[in-house]
């Protein structure tokens, strides 16, 4: 049993387009003219109960529009998803009461006026939450979270990363069975990311939440999910482990080797030098020749030290987003 | 009993929100109250020691503040600035956030404003019958629902125009022409009487405002209009909720 099924799922915009100038804002105003915009392309996978998925890509992929329909935010031109048995446009209030999409962009809506508590406590009528589920759940946020010092603050007076820490909390306080998480470090500070990755590491592991998580940050993505899914022009690229990827994506590894006495013209014709650190260098190997090179290297070169490295995600990543598949 | 439960929430929390900028409703209580009041010193002017006119303007005053909607802020913003989305993903219906914002306000509005008014009620030297009074709770209630549903019908217009402000300043005008602050019902020119005493304008502001007064008799057909109304109203913005929520939904939330 899936906890969110999409099959075939598509959205286009009509967006209004005119040309510049004053002639063409006039005759705008008797004949509109509109392009249509697919932001997501036929766009098929299935998620199981409890699995964190990384929904990535570049800019304008169709990432976000894929999570707020996955959300219920909006309604597809074509195709179905459904998330818990529920299609989600609809916005059932079981349904509701059942996921939460969690934006970086914009971690807490309602009254900011309001102080963190009142508004989990605002929480807790709405989502009708026992009493005793409450102070549990309360507790163990302010634990993960360390929102005690936050509690009595006012929404609006929070910085960014304690928003995002209270946007969190109220919106686990009732326990979501599906969380869409979108760029959830967005704008935060390297120790603040740091804390609500933690926290959403611990939580998905505790909880046995299903996550969907879209993020630029491959350090999100790679403490969190074990599976991606790759969306460039609204269609998926990549479906897979988190390790298989860069196998797939990436014909090369790198391979850093410190041997003192090395010279550029050591690696020609046998590996392509990508950085260079005083003793330090970085080769760019292709993955067939990996064994073949070091040995050449080991028995030409009087080396200190050797390490063969899959490239980083953000370089996979990079390359793919600029050359395609 | 939980939809009650959550518009109780909705106010308090509005209620606190606007705590944080009395000062700003105090601004408010300025605006809204000096219109009826220009009108009391301009008609009291026309009619000289008429004492209904009088009452009905220093009533007026009060209805006008406690019947006050802001859906053009509170909830068009809004839509503007996104966060809608989070008020379409709660498990309540969305009108809930308005409408105890709108009650919050209200309460906000007459807690400054009614004193200002029993002031000029002194100061003028208006009185009432209680029992006038008691019989126009009922209109004054419908007359606040009416008002909400009203403003809440413009501000939806948020789904599709940026020019929400505007629309909802032409229906406020509408209530002022042909809500009883310009003029009372009875001093309208003939052919903008009928038309004032049958849309809905005047069921908003000047009949409870009239009936507290003792101006108005026969006021039942007129309270059954004013529930009418209401009725009109809301299948009104219920279809265009619908409608802008499709749109919302498909352009891209």
């Amino acid at each position: 049993m899936n906890a969110v099924s999409v099959d075939g799922l598509s959205m286009t915009y009509r967006v209004p387009v005119r040309e510049a100038g004053l002639k063409a804002a006039f005759r705008s105003l008797v004949h509109r003219r509109y392009r249509e915009v697919q932001a997501v392309r036929d766009l098929s996978f299935e998620i199981p109960h409890g699995q964190v998925v990384g929904l990535l890509g570049p800019n304008g992929a169709g990432k976000t529009t894929a999570m707020k329909l996955m959300s219920g935010l909006l309604h597809p031109t074509a195709g179905s998803v459904d998330v818990l048995g529920f299609t989600p446009w609809q916005r059932r209030t079981p349904f509701l009461k059942q996921i939460a999409l969690v934006r970086g962009s914009r971690p807490t809506g309602g009254a900011q006026e309001l102080t963190v508590l009142d508004s989990l406590q605002y929480q807790r009528v709405l989502y009708g939450i026992p009493d005793t589920d409450y102070h549990a759940g309360l507790d163990e946020l302010i634990g993960l979270l360390g929102l005690g010092p936050l509690l009595h603050r006012q929404l609006r007076a929070l910085s960014l990363g304690q928003k995002m820490r209270a946007g969190l909390a109220l919106s686990l306080l009732y326990r979501p069975k599906v969380l869409f998480l979108d760029e959830p470090t967005l704008g935060l500070d390297v120790s603040a990311a740091t804390a609500v990755r933690r926290f959403l590491a611990e939580y998905t592991g505790q909880s046995g939440a299903t996550v969907v998580l879209t993020s630029h940050y491959m350090a999100d993505v790679e403490s969190l999910c074990r599976r991606l899914i790759l969306v460039d022009h609204g269609r998926v690229q990549y479906d897979g482990p988190l390790e298989r990827l860069s196998a797939q994506l990436s014909p090369y590894k790198l391979l850093r080797i410190s041997a003192p006495a090395a010279t550029k013209e050591n690696f020609e014709g046998v590996a392509e030098a990508v950085a260079t650190h005083g003793v330090s260098w970085e080769l760019r190997v292709p993955r067939d020749d990996i064994a073949r090179v070091t040995a050449h290297l080991l028995t030409t070169l009087d080396v200190i030290d050797l390490a063969v490295e899959e490239p980083s995600l953000e370089t996979v990543l990079d390359r793919v987003y600029r050359e395609g598949l | 009993m939980r939809t009650s439960r959550l518009i109780a929430l909705a106010v308090r929390n509005q209620f606190l929100e606007w705590a944080g900028t009395w000062w700003f409703t105090v601004s408010l209580v300025v605006n809204y109250a000096v219109g009826p009041l220009i009108g009391l010193v301009v008609w009291s002017a026309v009619l000289p020691g008429d004492e209904v006119i009088v009452r009905y303007f220093v009533a007026l005053t009060a209805v006008h503040l406690l019947t006050a909607s802001f859906e053009d802020y509170t909830f068009a913003e809004s839509v503007y600035d996104g966060t809608v989305g989070h008020q379409l993903l709660e498990p309540q219906p969305v009108v809930l956030g308005p409408a105890g914002a709108n009650l919050a306000i209200r309460l906000w509005l007459g807690l400054f404003g009614l004193p200002l008014t029993v002031t000029v009620a002194l100061v003028t030297g208006a009185s009432y019958r209680w029992q006038a009074v008691l019989l126009a709770l009922p209109s004054l209630v419908l007359a606040a629902l009416l008002r909400f549903l009203w403003t809440w019908l413009l501000a939806l217009t948020a789904f599709w125009t940026e020019r929400v402000h505007a629309i909802v300043g032409f229906g406020n005008i509408l209530v002022f022409v042909f809500g009883g602050i310009a003029a009372p019902l009875g001093d309208l020119p003939g052919s903008w009487q009928t038309a004032a005493a049958l849309l809905p304008f005047h069921a908003m502001l000047g009949l409870p405002a009239g009936i507290a007064a003792g101006m108005l008799s026969g006021s039942g057909t007129a309270v059954a209009l004013q529930a009418g109304w209401c009725v009109v109203l809301t299948a009104g913005a219920m279809a265009v909720w619908r409608s802008g929520v499709r749109r919302y939904t498909a352009v891209g939330a």
